[in-house]
């Protein structure tokens, strides 16, 4: 009897497996099409420098030292350039805590993969805007 | 006279290179099929998290803390939150309990899937590593509704939460208990009653509750034993909603050799555990009282802590996690932090389990006692 | 002085005179070569051009359709096939980038790693280790030749190719387990001696359940036991056999449920862990094509060979049940956990070889004590 129970058994994970093989896979087709983001996606940040007061507030909140403040660097009236070293990054959310002008902020953007390591420091040029290069592949276009 | 080939040992390493070894090196004398000696090494994952701790302050700690086991983030960062909270005496709010219990019991669930596709992978059942891990992913999407990211979430602060419930994240969580309970009988059917993993798992990495004590095991591990050590109900944190519930801690007595435990015993132990989880996620959600998540002084009181010592603990997803804590006068970072992971314990227990198993049992031994390098080269 | 000097002279304008002649009797000896190995060659050519002549149809047979060509084009299918339906199985979606639905992955693939760096280990025999990979995958891939795809299209048949066939396939487990040796590496030996162990467990019940429709056809050859199935398949008269040789077959092979020789979290790529580039894409394929022969033998001993649809050709019949094979193969072969290795060989002795034998006997009383079923497996 137990032969036999074990038997049905056997056959019961095979049907399990036979089910599954007409079902739809569930892998998304990454970088074709992208999956949608919730709001409070912790992804690579924005720096809005018309609010910035300079405070470095964000460079003490940081836990990895990720980030560096210029206050030469001003642009405006009393803002200061911020670089970002998303080598070091590790999207804990503090710096944008710590922000009480709504200068800093968190983007959707989690796909930022550069071919070299000089490129994931984001200046001031790269930080204060969301536009970036599409990226081609075999002529499809990513992004 | 010939030489006994009983009397010649093979030495092997089953680590850092193997394939199923991520972080950890085990060395192996073999007689034959069968592990006469085995000699685990802790260090090959080390990144001293404890000294890492001493230059972060109170507030950015428990990113730190969530690395050392990933899939049980939102439980391994709160040992630390809850010294620094009864250091700083800070009160947390009511519903900052309620949803802190609910996403470490989430966290738990998450965890225990992702185990369960783990044994199964380094028993070549491939299937059934990725189905519980495509459960998984719907509580990774809550946490992504909920913190923002997948991993490390970072969702605990002195004195309440960062971030707080929406109707979104609870559809969310919801739908994945929903998935869970649905897919959790075919688990079964391929886990709990396929004849192939009985034959694979039963008598395999056998031991006696007294001996799991003397080792330190806790969590499952003990748990199915029979014995009914959970912190949850021995010792209820005042920051958690673990009374607000009505919950057993879950055991296993196994009929042929209580008392004891072997590596089907612990696994089966793990479904109880998911069981018990979404009974408590369930019970919880309807309970969520309205008001503040965090105590709007926590951020200047944790800024500078009175000198003190606290021990902070939670039953974790494998065992006690627990962490003490000293700080100095109008100390701004921790003097000194020690953290007791639950996995060296059941790491070292190799020594005493693996010896006389054969060669093919010991991922399997390994496996079932659910180890996370994190924890033990801290 | 004078004297001597012309004398010279004349000998030289002597030795000029002949030069043309001795050029020309150098180019007649080589031109007689060329010509002699001009007619031998035309000689042989024309032997061997009637003999291409004679055997066009048993070449075409030997390099295109059941053949090298096929079998490899069979292979390639297979490889993607399988990772397709392990992908499915999985709940991804396999390979899918290169051509349509990742049909051409495999030569990417192949690419890659018959590009890779051949890393041979210090303490391994580099001869052994340069040698077994190609010997492995031309022994398993002969036994295709045995294989009748129809009445006609078949390129060899013995009277005893079944015991051929088997002995080919005994040879497997001794390349693994000196691929294991050769590798230097104790995880290599672990490999190799666990594979010999599965051919020591799955050999037996394997052999015994083909002495079923050996028994029930009168015959030893595999084209005598498909051609006696023109009435009636041997599923319906030896299923368990059909278990158990789809059972013994699985462990015979190495694949999931009975992968202790490659047991990835155990022992790291069991006897192929020390091949790299060229040698262990030879191994893979190898494997591949074992379970496709296997798939192919059950086909004729069990499913009628190329008996079928009786308004469809005998081969399309035939590739259509070995398709379903192959199917149940890897749905079979990727839904359980993996057993250790002494828990095979106990399975095997202790559950399979009975069965097997169980359903021979029952087979051969059916046939003494029942008229009718001689009668009906003649084809009467």
């Amino acid at each position: 009897m137990g032969f036999l129970r074990n038997l049905g058994e056997v056959f019961t994970i095979l049907k399990h497996i036979f089910r599954q093989i007409f079902k739809r896979p569930f892998t998304s087709l990454y970088p074709f099409e992208d999956r949608p983001y919730p709001e409070r996606t912790r992804g690579r940040h924005i720096h809005v420098r018309q609010n910035c007061t300079a405070c470095a507030q964000c460079v003490r909140a940081c836990p990895v030292l990720a980030i560096r403040i210029d206050k030469a660097d001003k642009m405006y009236e009393k803002d200061a350039a911020l670089y970002f070293d998303y080598t070091r990054c590790i999207f804990c959310g503090l710096c944008v805590d710590a922000c009480r002008f709504d200068a800093l902020y968190h983007t959707p953007i989690v796909d930022m993969a550069e071919g070299e390591r000089e490129d994931l420091i984001y200046g001031p040029e790269k930080i204060t805007t969301l536009d970036r290069e599409p990226l081609e592949w075999r002529g499809r276009r990513f992004r | 006279m010939t030489p006994d080939i009983l009397d010649e040992t093979v030495e092997v390493w089953f680590g850092p290179q193997h394939v199923s070894a991520h972080g950890w090196a085990t060395k192996l004398k073999l007689v034959g099929d069968f592990i006469v000696e085995c000699d685990p090494h802790a260090g090959y994952f080390h990144r001293s998290a404890e000294k890492c701790l001493e230059y972060r302050n109170f507030r950015q700690g428990s990113p730190i803390l969530e690395r050392l086991c990933m899939l049980e983030a939102f439980l391994a960062e709160y040992p630390y939150i809850s010294a620094v909270e009864q250091i700083a005496g800070l009160v947390v709010p009511e519903r900052a309990k309620v949803l802190r219990t609910i996403m470490m019991e989430a966290s738990r669930i998450h965890s225990y899937q992702f185990w369960w596709g783990q044994l199964s992978a380094e028993m070549g059942f491939f299937a059934m590593t990725l189905w519980p891990w495509v459960d998984r992913e719907f509580f990774l999407d809550t946490f992504e509704e909920l913190t923002g990211v997948r991993h490390s979430p970072h969702f605990s602060t002195p004195g309440g939460l960062r971030f707080d419930f929406t109707e979104k994240v609870l559809a969310k969580l919801e739908k994945a208990i929903q998935v869970l309970e649905y897919n959790m009988p075919k688990f079964e059917d391929m886990l709990m009653k396929s004849p192939l993993f009985r034959m694979r798992t039963e008598g395999v990495g056998q031991y006696s509750a007294k001996e799991a004590l003397r080792w330190g095991l806790s969590g499952p591990n003990i748990k199915a034993c029979g014995i009914p050590m959970d912190l949850r109900k021995d010792q209820p944190d005042p920051n958690l909603a673990y009374d607000m519930v009505d919950w057993e801690v879950p055991i296993l007595e196994h009929p042929d050799h209580p008392g004891e435990s072997d590596a089907y015993d612990r696994m089966v132990q793990r479904f109880n555990e998911v069981k018990t989880s979404v009974d408590i996620i369930k019970q919880l959600i309807p309970q969520i009282p309205d008001g503040p998540i965090i105590d709007p002084k926590a951020r200047a009181k944790a800024n500078r802590l009175p000198e003190g010592e606290a021990y902070g603990r939670v039953e974790g997803a494998r065992g006690i996690t627990s962490l003490w804590l000293k700080t100095l006068e109008k100390a701004q970072t921790p003097y000194r932090a020690k953290i007791r992971g639950p996995c060296f314990h059941s790491y070292y227990a190799l020594k005493h389990l693996v010896p006389s198993a054969r060669f093919a049992d010991f991922i399997v031994i390994f496996g079932s006692l659910d180890p996370y390098p994190g924890w033990w080269d801290r | 002085m004078t004297g001597g000097a012309v004398l010279q002279f004349e000998w030289f304008v002597d030795w000029l005179r002949g030069l043309p002649q001795w050029v020309f009797n150098i180019i007649e000896v080589i031109r007689g070569i060329i010509y002699g190995i001009y007619d031998w060659l035309w000689v042989v050519i024309n032997l061997l051009w009637t003999l291409v002549i004679d055997n066009i149809f048993f070449l075409f047979k030997a390099v295109i359709f059941p053949g090298l060509i096929f079998v490899v084009m069979g292979l390639i299918f297979f490889v993607w096939f399988t990772r397709k339906l392990w992908g499915r199985i999985q709940m991804r979606r396999g390979p899918m980038h290169m051509g349509k639905y990742g049909g051409v992955q495999l030569f990417a693939d192949a690419i890659k790693l018959i590009s890779k760096e051949i890393i041979i280990p210090d303490k391994a025999h580099r001869w052994a280790y340069r040698f077994l990979p190609s010997l492995l995958l031309v022994v398993v891939l002969v036994p295709f030749a045995f294989i009748p795809w129809d009445t006609v299209w078949f390129i060899a048949d013995l009277s005893v190719s079944l015991v051929l066939v088997f002995a080919f396939l005994a040879a497997v487990p001794v390349i693994a387990l000196l691929a294991g040796w050769i590798s230097g590496s104790k995880y290599s030996l672990i490999g190799g001696f666990r594979a010999a162990n599965n051919q020591f467990a799955a050999e037996i019940p394997m052999i015994m359940s083909s002495v079923g429709p050996a028994m029930l056809a009168g015959s030893l050859s595999i084209m005598g036991i498909a051609l006696a199935q023109s009435s009636v398949w041997f599923i319906f008269l030896l299923p368990i056999n059909f278990a158990t040789f789809l059972t013994a077959s699985i462990i015979s092979v190495g694949v999931f449920p009975f992968d202790a020789p490659v047991a990835d979290s155990e022992i790291i790529f069991g006897w192929r862990t020390e091949f790299s580039g060229v040698y262990f894409t030879l191994t893979y394929f190898a494997e591949f094509a074992e379970q496709m022969l296997y798939s192919a033998l059950m086909v004729t001993f069990f499913f009628g060979g190329f008996y079928g649809v009786p308004w469809l050709p005998g081969a399309v019949n035939f590739i259509i049940k070995f398709l379903i094979m192959l199917f149940v193969f890897v749905t079979v072969s990727s839904s359980f956990h993996r057993l250790r290795q002494d828990q095979i060989v106990r399975y095997c002795w202790k559950y399979l070889l009975p069965l097997s034998m169980l359903n021979v006997i029952i087979a051969m009383l059916a046939i003494v004590y029942v008229p009718g079923l001689a009668l009906l497996l003649v084809g009467g």
